[in-house]
């Protein structure tokens, strides 16, 4: 369910005035969802459901102690208020524990929230399914895909004065043509603010067109080779650097960013000039959440600028410690673009593969950010400027610090969906990629 | 298992909704959704606590306790599913979702050309609770404090540079009802007490890092107090810092023992979720992914050598997947089954309205849904790999290896969505040479296809051997639904592995 600041306000400042604690910080978060899932052209499950959850953080001193209960219900507050304060009583002392944060100035909602998104009816939904399976409708696939509208809420008040709040809205579609005789698939997926936005048809279509593409399946060997990423597989990189890029680890010696002998690659230039990630509340394409965890307000953030490691992630502890302005760690991201198409960038290769995106992509060594994962729903062979087949998929062993020092061009971003958070990012054309091994999975 | 008298054994923030009130509301949801002419509903009403923790060095950083409910309603009205859940559980909240149900129920239609067909099932009234020795929750908050940091301080003392442990708890309480007749209260309670421990060089740059190996498990906090965290953590402190100083593994072909607490997790990802139907019959498409294992394969795909036999199960004592009904109302006997008997193939994990599209009878019991306000789907049950009959150790199977690897516990995974080729890493590697553990190993990782990997099994542990493990926090679904699921396994012996090394020495 969702509850306007006033409504949130009247929840928190209850709670806070009847606080036993020193000091007292609640949270209170929900929203309501609608999705409808389909496989083999057909409805398969769906889901709506109405979410609503209170976090009560009670200290004393440096002891700390929270408590969390999905309710409304006074009494269960009650109870969870004074659990909160039970359990702070009894926790030893945290040396780390900073106390709440006083009243803040945080940045405009932005464009994340479209009150006709939030409420989204079962039959819009529907509709806009049944329009990206029957782009598949005279051919020999069978469609599955996920679509999905939902809103939230996030709000934070504390004894010192702090109050936040921010809602967003979320649409999200994403399909997965399979040709009938196993030949083949293809994916296409958006992710956006407002629903009206998304074009089921047109993702309908561009999963169809790759499902059905001709052309025996080539067996490649496993290698180095060039490579298109196609935006959703260039997302799942930029996550798992910027995700990585939390100052304390750099500072303890156990990130990419820590340098041997001590300090960090801070301001060094680590990645190619045309790589340049920020987040951004006020964005247009990716925009973030309006404050971190504790309250800390979240402005623009560059946090890789033209290849050059801009600015680490600093929890208020450790930045106080440091002495610094706490940056609070990025949910949504972008990764700025470029202007050339696909179909310029395949014109460029004499021989690499398009891929569409990753998938079960894991870091295998934080220190180098080794990451390994498979291509996945639209692998395709590109030989002297032109798609000529299908590929076999493959498993890659690839760290983006490697992958994203070299890119020989850059299309315009999208935010794909079908990964965790918001990532707006470009396909890229780049050099060399490494493949270690085949897979029969289609 | 024993039934008790009472469901909730704490005090509750849901304490009015109790047993009679929660059955009081299932009676609701069933008798609109009938009236709206639903030819089948069923209702799950979930009361969950859990408790985490958090402690870096000396420090907790973070302790919560969180109480939960919530349900969801699923209504099959003219051969379309619909589902509603909310957290909020009242008569009004129920009877708005319930309406909602039968929108999206509606709405679904114009995507349903073939109408979703349940097959029949048994009804029960009936109940399942799990025996708790000592709860968890009624361990004060200083024990559990004392535990991590206890942990800690024995890495930080045996030479670690860093440690951090964590403490997960769950209880989870649920009503199942349904408009057959069933009416099934369940309760379960899960642990896991972990941690990691990080070894720095600082000249180098380089550091190593070594997590605990206990399993998760269904058990009480008995589980945890016998664990002796300290010691396994200076043993952990002192392998990270040995890794450091280990020789990188020259890549190329070898054979390979790994243990069981590694093993599960390439059961889990290369068997558990291949032998899912609903992925074989294309419905996880999207996401989670499909299945290299087709229907047509039933009795007749060799998976793997004679000697592999992995059985699924909803009993084993400990097992995360233990319960006595599935969240369909099947009864969890029906989940013993093989799923591959001497290496063929035998068996597909199961939920309702799945066994006639394989022209099998009835579900074998294998649905879950991770929250009171989630659409239960396939999940997998306790899925385990079975010892061999002959007594064979550990030492045996290291033994039969002139030129190896000993891979033990989980590091980094991957597997692709048809569950073919995987990627696996472990936490701690030995050389094996001449049929003895050699110096320790580090940069391993094991790269193999499902088929031909299980097929070059040829030396397995005996009962002796067995170990209970499991994953806390298995993904599936869109939204994403979090599962528990117990692995049981021996160690075992693999020939002609391919092994990678991961160090790039060009970063
Ligand atoms: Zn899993």
């Amino acid at each position: 369910m969702m509850l306007s600041p006033d409504e949130v306000k009247a929840i928190t400042s209850t709670i806070i005035a009847r606080s036993g604690a020193e000091a007292c910080t609640v949270s209170v978060w929900g929203g309501d969802s609608r999705n409808f899932r389909f496989a083999g052209n057909e409805a398969t499950t769906n889901g709506a459901v109405s979410s609503i959850s209170v976090s009560i953080e009670s200290s004393f001193g440096k002891r700390a102690g929270s408590a969390t209960v999905n309710s409304l219900d006074e009494a269960a507050l009650e109870q969870a208020r004074l659990r909160s304060e039970e359990i702070a009583r009894l926790s030893p002392e945290n040396p780390e524990h900073m106390p709440p944060l006083g009243a803040q100035t945080y940045e405009p909602e932005g464009a994340r929230y479209d009150a006709g998104t939030a409420y989204t009816q079962a039959s819009g939904l529907a509709h806009a399914a049944a329009s990206a399976i029957a782009a598949g409708r005279n051919y020999e696939v069978g469609i599955a895909g996920f679509i999905e509208a939902e809103c939230g809420f996030r709000a934070l008040a504390n004894s010192a004065g702090l109050f936040a709040y921010d809602r967003g809205s979320s649409a999200e579609l994403t399909v997965t043509a399979r040709h009938t005789k196993r030949a083949w698939s293809g994916w296409a997926g958006a992710s956006q603010n407002r629903f009206p936005a998304l074009d089921p048809v047109g993702l309908g279509e561009r999963a169809v067109g790759k499902a059905l593409f001709p052309g025996e399946t080539a067996d490649l060997d496993p290698g180095v080779y060039t490579v298109i990423l196609e935006p959703a597989a260039t997302a799942d990189l930029v996550q798992r650097l910027a995700y990585s890029m939390a100052a304390r680890s750099a500072d303890e010696g156990r990130s990419f960013l820590s340098k041997p002998g001590g300090g960090t690659k801070l301001g060094e230039r680590l990645l190619d000039e045309a790589v340049t990630i920020t987040s951004d509340p006020g964005s247009q394409d990716a925009p973030d959440t309006l404050f971190g965890p504790d309250g800390v307000p979240k402005r623009r953030t560059v946090w890789i600028e033209r290849g050059v490691a801009k600015t680490m992630s600093y929890s208020r502890f450790w930045a106080q410690k440091m002495g610094c302005e706490p940056v609070p760690f990025a949910f949504n991201l972008s990764m700025a673009g470029g202007t050339v198409p696909i179909e310029d960038m395949i014109r460029e290769v004499k021989r690499g593969i398009l891929v569409t995106r990753l998938w079960y992509v894991n870091v295998v060594d934080p220190r180098t950010l080794l990451c390994t994962g498979m291509t996945r729903d639209g692998n395709f062979l590109i030989e002297n400027g032109k798609i000529t087949r299908p590929a076999l998929n493959l498993r890659f062993n690839e760290s983006p610090l490697s992958a994203l020092s070299k890119i020989e061009a850059m299309g315009p971003a999208e935010r794909p969906g079908g990964g965790w958070g918001m990532v707006s990012a470009p396909p890229l054309l780049i050099p060399a990629f490494a493949f270690s091994s085949r897979s029969s999975g289609i | 298992m024993t039934a008790l008298d009472s469901l909730s054994l704490t005090p509750h923030a849901f304490e009015n909704l109790g047993i009679d009130s929660q059955t009081s509301l299932a009676d609701t949801a069933l008798r609109l959704a009938q009236k709206s002419g639903a030819s089948y509903a069923d209702i799950r009403i979930g009361r969950n606590q859990d408790e985490s923790a958090y402690a870096r060095e000396d420090k907790l950083q973070y302790f919560n306790s969180t109480f939960s409910a919530g349900f969801g309603v699923r209504v099959l009205l003219d051969g379309s599913w619909g589902f509603a859940g909310s957290r909020i559980v009242s008569e009004t909240e129920v009877a708005r979702a319930t309406a909602e149900a039968v929108e999206n129920a509606k709405a679904a239609r114009l995507l349903q050309t073939r109408p979703i067909e349940l097959e029949d099932i048994p009804a029960y009234r009936d109940r399942w609770i799990m025996p708790v020795a000592q709860d968890p929750f009624t361990v004060p908050v200083e024990e559990k404090a004392a535990k991590l940091l206890g942990i800690n301080a024995a890495a930080l003392k045996a030479g670690a540079d860093f440690c951090n442990s964590q403490l997960w708890i769950v209880r989870e309480e649920k009503l199942f009802a349904s408009s057959r007749g069933s009416s099934i209260h369940q309760s379960r309670v899960r642990i896991w007490p972990m941690f990691t421990v990080t070894a720095i060089d600082k000249q180098t740059g380089k550091f190593a890092t070594r997590a605990s190996l206990l399993p998760a498990r269904q058990a009480g906090w008995e589980y945890a107090a016998a664990y002796d965290g300290e010691a396994e953590a200076a043993l952990a402190a002192e392998q990270a810092r040995e890794k450091l100083a280990a020789k990188s593994v020259e890549p190329g072909v070898y054979d390979v023992v790994i243990d069981p607490a590694n093993l599960y997790l390439t059961i889990h990802e290369s068997v558990g979720h291949s032998t899912e139907l609903d992925r074989a019959l294309g419905w996880e498409a999207d996401f989670a992914g499909t299945s290299f294992v087709l229907p047509e394969m039933l009795d007749g795909l060799q998976f793997g050598s004679p000697l592999m036999t992995v059985t699924a199960d909803r009993s084993q004592e400990g097992g995360l997947a233990t319960i006595g009904w599935d969240d369909d109302g099947v009864r969890g006997t029906e989940a013993e089954f093989p799923i591959v008997e001497n290496g063929i193939f035998r068996n597909y994990q199961m939920a309702l309205g799945q066994a006639q599209l394989i022209g099998r009878h009835r579900s074998n019991g294998c649905a879950y849904a991770n929250s009171p306000t989630a659409f239960p789907i396939q999940r997998m049950p306790n899925i385990s790999l079975q010892p061999g009959a002959d007594g064979t150790t550990l030492a045996d199977l290291i033994a039969g290896v002139d030129r190896g690897v000993f891979i033990s516990g989980s590091g980094s995974w991957s597997i692709d969505q048809q569950r073919d080729n995987f990627q696996f890493g472990g936490q701690v590697f030995w050389e094996i040479r001449n049929g003895k553990l050699g110096p320790m190993l580090r940069d391993v990782a094991y790269q193999a296809r499902t088929v031909p990997f299980w097929n070059s099994l040829d030396g397995i542990g005996g009962r002796d051997t067995y170990e209970l493990h499991g994953a806390f926090t298995c993904g599936k679904a869109q939204p994403i639904q979090i599962a528990p699921v117990g692995h049981g396994a021996v160690p075992a012996r693999f020939r002609g592995i391919s092994i990678l090394n991961t160090e790039r020495k060009d970063i």
